[in-house]
């Protein structure tokens, strides 16, 4: 029995992947998030079933093991980029690391004013990092994949929508700047944005993010037990 | 060598670079995920050249384009939380809001003040 439900809900969770995917290419709104949708749908059927998280968990590892060679191919546009790390090297190293340092430590004050329990508050505070990397911190340092994995899809759902606009109110005209802010600050998602303003914007987005990754993985170990 | 073949080959190396990074965590014993330490050794071997481009770039392109799909698992652990969502709802927006444009402006503003000089030193 358990073989069954892993095989229809594998079978079930790319079929909702290519389906939202298909939606979102279509109508392009960063409302139609594929992760948000595919996996309400999947936890709707599961639901409906009556199938506990935890009958999902086995077919969900087979899934996720590409995964980390997914995380690894990250390298390769940051290598096809790395004239813009050279020539941009300054602007990159104060402005992604202070940012998401900063990320960090406004979620956790806000979410313990907040009175949030720990595990959430560990949760929040990597979400400025793409899903990779966010949520093995998250697990590491005591929080939830599953939560950090929410927040890190309405980080950069908010992003898509709000970025761009926001840069622009806040002052920020220079691509460079806007490409490797959105790239920061809202991953995947955000790096799209970037792209429809310019390739150079979206070269640094895409490189932001992979950086902003590798920034969130090394400063969390330190700042998120000061918080906690 | 065939097409698939060929893929199959990058895959294989990319599994390879992400398993070396985990061995990596898991004997420095730093708190730092495995995707990290094999994202910068993946870096570091095709800027010293020993991996060329063509080693892995069909198959990191396929996995790159289809990255969201392997959040779609992981999300689904939601549904352990739906409460929290519930009664947490408001704090949790404002969280996500503000420390999202508050560091938005920061790297926006520093960037945009180092990039000048970026640019001076190089013109």
């Amino acid at each position: 029995m358990q073989q069954l439900i892993t095989v229809f809900f594998i079978a079930f969770t790319v079929a909702s992947y290519v389906f939202f995917r298909r939606l979102h290419m279509k109508y392009r709104s960063p409302l139609l998030n594929v992760v948000f949708l595919g996996a309400a749908a999947v936890i709707a059927v599961l639901l409906f079933c009556g199938v506990p998280y935890e009958d999902y968990k086995p077919g969900a590892a087979i899934m996720t093991y590409l995964l980390g060679p997914a995380t690894v191919a990250l390298a390769v546009p940051l290598y096809k980029n790395r004239h813009l790390i050279r020539q941009y090297r300054w602007a990159i190293m104060t402005g992604v690391g202070l940012a998401t340092a900063a990320s960090m430590a406004t979620a956790m004050v806000i979410a313990r004013l907040g009175g949030l329990t720990k595990v959430v508050v560990v949760s929040l505070a990597p979400k400025g990092a793409t899903i990779p990397f966010a949520a093995p911190v998250a697990e590491m340092m005591g929080g939830d994949p599953a939560l950090t994995a929410a927040f890190c899809v309405a980080t950069a759902t908010f992003g898509a929508l709000c970025g761009l606009s926001a840069l622009t109110r806040l002052g920020i005209r220079d691509p460079v700047a806007r490409g490797l802010a959105m790239g920061t600050m809202f991953h995947g998602q955000g790096t799209a944005m970037a792209l429809t303003e310019g390739e150079q914007q979206g070269a640094m987005a895409g490189m932001a993010m992979g950086l902003a990754g590798v920034f969130t993985a090394l400063i969390a170990p330190l700042l998120i037990p000061l918080f906690v | 060598m065939s097409k698939a073949l060929k893929f199959a080959a990058q895959l294989i190396l990319l599994c390879a670079v992400s398993w070396l990074g985990n061995q990596a965590a898991l004997l420095s014993g730093l708190p730092v995920p495995g995707n990290v330490f094999g994202m910068v050794l993946l870096f570091g071997l095709l800027c010293l050249g020993v991996v060329k481009l063509e080693y892995v770039q069909e198959a990191a392109d396929f996995l790159l384009k289809h990255m969201l799909f392997f959040f779609i698992p992981l999300a689904v652990g939601l549904m352990n939380w739906g409460r929290l969502f519930y009664e947490e709802g408001l704090v949790l927006a404002a969280a996500v809001v503000i420390s999202s444009v508050v560091p938005l402006w920061l790297v926006g503003f520093l960037a945009q003040y180092s990039a000048r000089r970026d640019k001076g030193c190089n013109s």
